[in-house]
């Protein structure tokens, strides 16, 4: 009876709807988004790369070659002609080390923050305005207490903000904060120096945590950044 | 029919009143020259009589006005500006009548350049009877085109169409209040209506704004804006945004806002554009961001011609057109060259090339997931110890402490041994150094440090540096 009651029921909203909504109680198929590389090679044949209207986390200790992923990401996006935005949360950005890793500073709109809420609101508002192909935000010196105080649903809002849009957005954070809300979580660690007199290079761990798209056949892997 | 109202001794301003007293007449009116206006009386006849009852009516308007102009109609602009220039008072030309009744007139009211007027006085001519007398055909071969412009004038034959003068448009609201306003919140909603008044005044004109002027009593601010918008709502929200940042002195008591006129935008849209900001909605985000981390701490970054430590300045971010940078022109010839995009750090043609490169290790047992070491592919100096290619890899990168966190650091043969900063302190395991630099020594803030890398017993890779002017260490930042 209940049954034929609901089977009714759906039979006249289906009616009712049907000249606005095709099939209102059919699931939406889920979204492909696209890939766009990291200009990390290992990474961009590994996970494909970042995906587009998705949140990438990417954490890990310092020294561990997240700013310079950031900045691998970035460059990648402005070769693409996008613009980007760089939501910094302890003004720790250095120009020189921009240019020097091939990002075109005139595409790059610095939001040069002090405080946490700061780099959410700024975070919120560039995300609101969209346009932006890569909008990164660095949290990784700030205090952990102060990150652990961040709601999962601040985290779900921004994923929603760039759902149906063509942005990435990055977050960059010393240990995991995103937890669901992020489709692809990278933690990366430092696994030795190289010195000679000099500073001559870091030897990097990469692994993937998250991928939500597909599990990839390769999780872990290293590489190296030279001074 | 036209009129034409000359004015022999003229001034700024009586040529502006002679305008307005035009205007009170016919619509279409032409500034000719300073002192000259010329209008249609086509169809005017209705309003204000025959055409004499025009001319004694303008005349009277003039007078009025207190200027001492001379009036006069004929058929045509040109033939009623001769008689204006060259009859005292009213003067009134039936049609077909120009010719005989400007024929006393002296050559100077057709204003002649001086050679023309020179070679006609030396042929003896020096009325318009006798310039009209000549033939056409040898005026041209003598005196040219100008020659023959001025033969039509003469004869009363001019037949060129009014250009009729169009006033620059101004789009200013006003509005006096009764109480002054000493908050922000009550000024939205006064701003939004004069807003919407100007915007909707610009859109009748298919024109926008790309300058607004706001005058609040005393106080006066002006907002530009990247690209030409007529948008109320948008201009609205920027001036409030700006108010907030920097709140008048003074309560207000009269708003004034004023929207320089401009084209407004067109933009050509494409598929394979690269994606960007919208430019009107990029201008409220970077206001809002302002508002948040201030003006200052907003913009696009870039690096000054110096060689001291950190120095750069934020400019203002404005969107940039597709395909204008440097880095995209290389891509394009990557792409041309059949090269991915993302190769150029790494030096290989595709993603799948660097999967083809990667080799496996053997996994511990129970480690999970699979281990990869990249190195034996793509970077043989790894294991040799041999220096890699540059364009094989990745550069380190350095986050800024800004300020620089001050150091205790301890030394052993001049080398750093133990370091304090900051919530980070430990034997420094490795050091490289001292990297010396100087400079601006002409000027109070010169510099002059000697720089380490060193690699604390945490893990971390800094960069410190120890100040000669202030015998201090301190910490720049850190590799990462």
């Amino acid at each position: 009876m209940c049954f034929m009651q609901s089977v009714v029921l759906r039979a006249r909203l289906e009616s009712a709807l049907g000249e606005r909504i095709a099939s209102p109680f059919t699931d939406l198929d889920r979204r492909v988004s696209e890939i766009v590389p990291t200009g990390i090679a290992a990474v961009d044949a590994i996970a494909g790369g970042l995906p587009r209207g998705e949140i990438t986390e990417i954490f890990g200790p310092p020294s561990s070659g997240r700013t310079r992923v950031m900045l691998s990401i970035l460059a990648e996006a402005m070769a693409r002609e996008e613009v980007c935005a760089l939501a910094d949360g302890t003004d720790a950005f250095d120009p020189a080390s921009g240019i020097a890793a091939g990002l075109d500073l005139k595409r790059l709109l610095w939001v040069r923050c002090h405080k946490l809420e700061q780099v959410l609101k700024a975070t919120d508002l560039l995300l609101q305005g969209g346009g932006f192909g890569c909008v990164v935000m660095d949290l990784t010196d700030l205090p952990l207490s102060r990150l652990r105080s961040i709601p999962l649903a601040c985290w779900f809002r921004f994923q929603r903000a760039i759902e149906k849009t063509p942005t990435v957005l990055v977050v960059m954070t010393s240990e995991s904060m995103v937890k669901s809300a992020a489709a692809l979580v990278l933690r990366l660690e430092m696994r030795g120096t190289d010195w000679s007199t000099l500073l001559n290079a870091m030897d990097m761990n990469v692994e993937i945590l998250r991928f939500r798209r597909k599990r990839p056949s390769i999780s872990k892997f290293e590489f190296r950044i030279s001074k | 029919m036209f009129a034409c109202i000359h004015v022999p001794n003229f001034s700024n301003e009586a040529h502006a009143a002679l305008l307005d007293c035009a205007g009170v007449f016919s619509p279409r009116v032409e500034n000719t020259a300073p002192g000259t206006v010329v209008f249609d009386l086509e169809g005017l006849e209705r309003l204000f009589g025959s055409y004499s009852e025009i001319a004694e009516k303008v005349a009277a308007h003039v007078r009025a006005a207190g200027i001492q102009a001379h009036v006069a109609v004929a058929s045509n602009p040109d033939a009623a500006i001769t008689a204006a220039r060259g009859f005292r008072g009213v003067t009134v030309l039936g049609r077909g009548t120009e010719e005989k009744r400007l024929e006393d007139l002296s050559l100077d009211v057709l204003s002649p350049s001086p050679e023309i007027l020179e070679t006609l006085d030396r042929w003896g001519i020096r009325t318009i009877r006798g310039f009209a007398q000549l033939p056409a055909v040898q005026v041209s071969e003598r005196l040219g085109q100008e020659g023959i412009r001025l033969h039509k004038l003469a004869r009363g034959a001019g037949s060129r169409p009014l250009v009729p003068h169009q006033e620059a448009l101004r789009f200013i609201e006003v509005m006096e209040l009764d109480y002054e306003i000493g908050a922000i919140e009550p000024l939205t909603f006064i701003l939004s209506r004069l807003l919407d008044q100007i915007c909707s005044r610009l859109r009748t004109r298919n024109l926008a704004t790309h300058e607004i002027h706001l005058a609040l009593g005393m106080d006066a601010r002006v907002l530009h804006l990247p690209v030409p918008v007529c948008n109320p709502k948008l201009l609205t929200k920027l001036l409030i945004l700006d108010l907030e940042a920097h709140p008048p002195g003074a309560s207000i008591h009269q708003v004034k806002v004023e929207a320089i006129p401009a084209k407004p935008r067109i933009v050509q849209n494409g598929l394979f554009i690269p994606l960007s900001p919208e430019p009107e909605k990029l201008e409220l985000t970077l206001a809002r961001i302002a508002a948040v981390v201030g003006k200052e701490n907003v913009g696009s970054p870039e690096v000054l011609d110096t060689y001291r430590p950190d120095a750069f300045r934020v400019k203002k971010f404005g969107v940039m057109s597709a395909g204008s940078s440097e880095i995209a022109a290389k891509r394009r010839q990557n792409v041309a060259q059949g090269v991915s995009p993302g190769a150029w750090l790494l030096g290989i043609s595709s993603p799948g090339r660097a999967a083809e490169q990667i080799s496996r290790s053997a996994a511990p047992a129970g480690a999970g997931p699979e281990k990869i070491t990249l190195a034996q592919g793509l970077h043989p100096g790894l294991r040799s110890g041999a220096a890699p290619r540059l364009n094989f890899v990745h550069r380190l990168t350095l986050r800024r402490f800004r300020p620089c966190f001050e150091a205790t650091v301890q030394l052993r043969n001049s080398v750093p041994i133990w370091i304090a900063f900051h919530g980070v302190h430990g034997s420094v395991e490795k050091a490289s150094g001292p990297w010396r630099s100087s400079g601006d020594w002409w000027r109070p803030n010169n510099w002059d440090r000697e720089e380490w890398d060193i690699e604390v017993l945490d893990g971390g890779l800094y960069r410190i540096y120890y100040d000669v002017h202030t015998d201090r260490w301190f910490a720049e930042g850190v590799y990462d």
